[in-house]
């Protein structure tokens, strides 16, 4: 016998609210029962699943694209005739049913002749005699230049008049000049202008051609050598011409800088040289080369004309006098690198700021006096000036200080262990100590190098006496570390001293 | 139908080669029928005793076999030959055949009902072409017909109207200048053609039959006069045995024919040229190639193969002393025409070099002519084909774009006129 959830409801006395109106609440949902699921699904899963029932919706797809409506195209076999042809061949495509049946057959456009004039007889001798043509090779020629379209290059490969042995420029020259003749004699019914134009398209300088040809030739005929010293040249003359660019670009910014815009200095002429080189390279590559090169280098650019102080008249002197204007000297040691150029500043920047080191002692010493030496309220010229004597004073104070004191210092050690010897027979524990060699004293005494720690030195050695044989290993170890840079300090003292 | 300027009139484009005829529908990519050329034929020999004076090799009415059933299959007493000589067609009894093999029963259409545009090499007689225009015209009954070159062809192929154009095929090696669709013949005959190839072929032979050191010599035999053969060791003698009962019917042109297919397929396979001009140790580094003969026998070849190739491009002094009508290098054969052109063409000219045939298919070929011509000229651009249907057919490519332009077709020959001016109609349309 199962238990339903009445029957433990009812065991655990809890009210029976929900257990009645349930079926019909869930009756009044599966008549809304949502399109495209089936009741049994449904009654499965419930109304819990809204979103399942709407993707279940039968999908609508996307309308067909209607690809016009004109239907399918109907194509026949044709034959067709080319009017370029003078038989009665007829040939047979494909052609689209609704193209017109009589149209022109769409490629005779294409089929065009080139101009070409024509003589007769008395034409010819009356304008076209010519001691090296006969007649009969003019007509030859003039029905190959048809033939071939004048593709020239064709004619002349298909010229084969017996006993006549023609350069394609003769042939052209021919060919043009017979033409230039018959259009300025024939009749002419049109207007001046497109006669001349006419005329022009039929021009050809036969000597001029040669002189191409025999160019090209040459061109042609160079040895590799030749070309690779040519390619050398090329590329040397590139090189130049973009460092003579480079150069006076750089030669401007850097007048610009220093003197200003209107330096008064002539421009390079830039052409000028690769002109001139142009124009015998052969000869001047040896010598040409190196001259061009030698400006390359800065260092031979006379950059000093340009800086040269100006003389200051007495008038300008009184103006900067009376303007508080101060005129200071450039450094004559700038070169045009890139590092020595200094762009203007303001003075305030350049405040003197006192060595790392000991800066937080110099502040601590101006502070007693009340200065704020990091910034001034009026950074003019004089107080720049006396701001940094000040700065100056207080370090070398600072450092005097410092090495009065380690001074000072050295002599107490010095006493104390004097001291100590005198009296070392009366102690035993001191007998001990002093069987470690001077070694071990030198060290002790180095040890003590900070001024805070003079006060606890005798507290120290007492601790050496009572402890001795568990520390010493870590004391010799530190003692080392600490005699080096005693003698470090002691050396820079030493120099000081030589400077001073 | 407009596009591109095409006008497709369903001609046929019908290109002879010395290893096959192509022929296909203009416009394709590809000619659907590619037979070879060589066939095989039983000569009549009663006929032969009867017609005595007559020199021609065949009689007209001798059983012909052609395709790829041809004369590849052994049949007794069966001569091979081939109508081709040095690539123009020398001998026109087995072209109708041939070319009625290709169009109807490969092809399998009409030829009555077709314009047929048919190829031709640069060297091709007069004679030739209006025989061949004849044949079109009288056997087929074409309704138009055109004869193209070879070489302006295979620059069409390639998109360019001027163009040096480099044909290796079987037997011939040809340079060929093209401007504006023309071919330049200015250049005395026999100056950019060669045998080249062939000289090619008897070199490997040469290498395979002769004895050396590391290797015995190779027994041409062709698979069709094995019976049986055993697996054998690389370099070891082959076990094999000869179909003694063949061996009586075999004619002397077949097995010359098989023999030669025996050293073609291993110079398609094995045989190559080096990228950058002969040097030993370059062609000793190069790894050794494996090919099996159909006796069994089995070697690796090494820096041999690539002597082969070197023919192409070189040819050693003591060759060239003992041997006068040594046929043309390809660098040669470039320089001979080239400098048979005007000098503001060379330019043109080395910037649209086509690469085309079977035999330039040759491997290292395409890279060592541009090692070869970037020595001697600033600035060249080959045009070589990837595709390899491309760069074998290419003479029919162009042919089938050429027939296929609607501008084209005011040139073809028809019958009318061939009717009415006969013979001469020829060299006056096809220039």
């Amino acid at each position: 016998m199962a238990a339903t959830a009445a029957d433990i409801r009812s065991a655990l006395s809890l009210k029976e609210i929900h257990s009645a109106p349930q079926p019909k609440k869930s009756s009044s949902f599966t008549t809304k029962k949502p399109e495209g699921i089936s009741r049994e699904l449904y009654s499965l899963i419930g109304p819990s699943a809204p979103t399942l029932a709407a993707q279940l919706a039968k999908p609508r797809l996307k309308q067909r694209p209607n690809l016009g409506t004109a239907g399918k195209a109907r194509w026949e076999y044709r034959s067709f005739k080319n009017p370029g042809r003078t038989d009665g061949l007829e040939l047979r495509h494909w052609v689209k049913a609704s193209n017109d049946a009589n149209a022109e057959y769409p490629f005779a456009k294409y089929n065009v002749r080139p101009a070409s004039y024509a003589y007769s007889e008395e034409e010819y001798t009356k304008f076209l005699e010519d001691s090296e043509w006969t007649k009969a090779e003019t007509d030859h020629l003039f029905a190959l230049v048809e033939e071939y379209d004048t593709r020239w290059y064709v004619v002349y490969d298909r010229y084969d008049f017996p006993g006549s042995e023609r350069s394609i420029e003769d042939l052209k020259d021919r060919y043009y000049s017979v033409s230039r003749k018959l259009i300025r004699n024939q009749p002419w019914d049109g207007d001046e202008n497109a006669k001349t134009q006419l005329l022009a398209s039929f021009q050809f300088d036969k000597e001029r051609e040669l002189t191409r040809k025999k160019y090209l030739r040459s061109l042609d005929n160079r040895t590799p050598e030749q070309i690779a010293e040519e390619e050398a040249l090329y590329v040397e003359i590139r090189r130049l011409e973009q460092n003579e660019r480079k150069f006076k670009k750089e030669r401007d910014e850097l007048l610009r800088t220093l003197a200003g815009i209107e330096s008064g200095l002539p421009d390079i002429v830039e052409d000028e040289m690769p002109v001139a080189f142009a124009t015998d390279t052969k000869k001047k590559k040896k010598g040409g080369i190196m001259d061009l090169d030698s400006p390359l280098t800065p260092s031979s650019i006379s950059l000093g004309p340009p800086i040269v102080k100006r003389a200051q008249t007495a008038k300008s002197a009184a103006y900067d006098a009376q303007h508080c204007i101060v005129r200071t000297d450039l450094l004559q040691t700038t070169t045009n690198t890139k590092s020595a150029h200094t762009p203007a500043y303001l003075r305030s920047f350049k405040l003197p700021i006192p060595k790392q080191a000991i800066a937080p002692k110099v502040t601590q010493a101006l502070a007693e006096l009340g200065i704020l030496h990091t910034r001034l309220v009026m950074p003019t010229r004089d107080n720049c000036a006396q701001l940094e004597q000040l700065v100056e004073a207080t370090t070398t104070l600072i450092d005097t200080k410092r090495m009065v004191d380690k001074v000072d210092y050295d002599i107490k050690v010095l006493k104390t262990r004097l001291g100590l010897r005198e009296g070392q027979g009366d102690e035993e524990e001191e007998a001990g100590n002093h069987g470690l060699g001077p070694s071990e004293a030198g060290m002790e005494v180095d040890g003590e190098n900070e001024p805070e720690e003079v006060v606890g030195d005798d507290r120290r050695s007492q601790s050496v006496v009572s402890t001795r044989s568990r520390k010493h290993s870590r004391r010799s170890m530190s003692i080392s570390s600490i005699d080096t840079a005693a003698n470090v300090s002691t050396r820079a003292v030493m120099k000081r001293q030589k400077r001073s | 139908m407009v596009n591109f300027g095409g006008d497709e009139v369903a001609a046929l484009v019908v290109d002879i080669g010395t290893s096959s005829v192509r022929a296909g529908y203009a416009g394709d990519d590809t000619p659907k029928a590619i037979v070879p050329s060589s066939y095989g034929y039983m000569p009549v020999k009663d006929q032969d005793v009867v017609m005595g004076e007559s020199n021609e090799p065949i009689a007209p009415k001798a059983k012909i076999y052609i395709g790829s059933s041809g004369p590849s299959i052994w049949r007794p007493g069966m001569e091979v030959a081939n109508p081709l000589t040095d690539g123009t067609i020398n001998d026109f009894h087995p072209i109708t055949p041939l070319i009625r093999h290709a169009l109807e029963d490969v092809l399998r259409c009409t030829p009555s009902e077709h314009p047929i545009l048919v190829t031709e090499p640069t060297w091709n007689t007069p004679a030739n072409r209006e025989r061949m225009a004849e044949i079109m015209f009288e056997e087929f009954h074409a309704p138009a017909f055109y004869i193209a070159n070879t070489g302006v062809l295979n620059a069409f192929a390639a998109g360019k109207g001027s163009a040096l154009v480099i044909d290796v095929g079987q037997s011939m090696a040809s340079v060929t200048p093209v401007v504006d669709g023309f071919v330049l013949r200015k250049a005395p005959k026999g100056l950019s053609y060669s045998q080249l190839p062939t000289l090619i072929h008897a070199h490997a032979r040469h290498i395979l039959t002769s004895h050396t050191s590391y290797r015995p010599a190779v027994d041409l035999i062709p698979r069709q006069l094995i019976a049986n053969k055993a697996p054998v060791e690389p370099n070891a003698l082959p076990r094999f045995t000869v179909r003694e009962d063949r061996l009586p019917g075999t004619t002397n042109s077949w097995r010359m024919w098989a023999e030669r297919r025996e050293v073609d397929e291993w110079i398609q396979s094995v045989a190559g040229v080096l990228e950058q001009g002969w040097n030993d140790q370059a062609a000793a580094s190069r790894p050794l190639k494996q090919y099996e003969f159909p006796t069994g026998f089995n070697t690796a070849f090494g820096h041999e193969r690539f002597q082969v190739g070197e023919q192409f491009f070189w040819h050693s002094p003591q060759l060239a002393a003992s041997n006068p009508n040594l046929p043309k290098t390809i660098p040669s054969l470039i320089t001979e025409s080239l400098r048979a052109c005007d000098p503001e063409l060379r330019q043109v000219l080395m910037g649209n070099v086509v690469l085309s045939g079977g035999m330039s298919l040759f491997a290292g070929f395409a890279d060592r002519l541009n090692s070869e011509l970037a020595r001697s000229f600033q600035h060249v651009k080959i045009h070589a084909p990837g595709n390899t249907v491309e760069r074998r057919y290419g003479g029919w490519l162009g042919g089938s774009i050429l027939a296929s332009l609607g501008t084209f077709h005011q040139l073809w020959i028809s019958k009318e006129e061939w009717q009415e001016h006969g013979r001469p109609i020829v060299a006056q349309r096809c220039k």
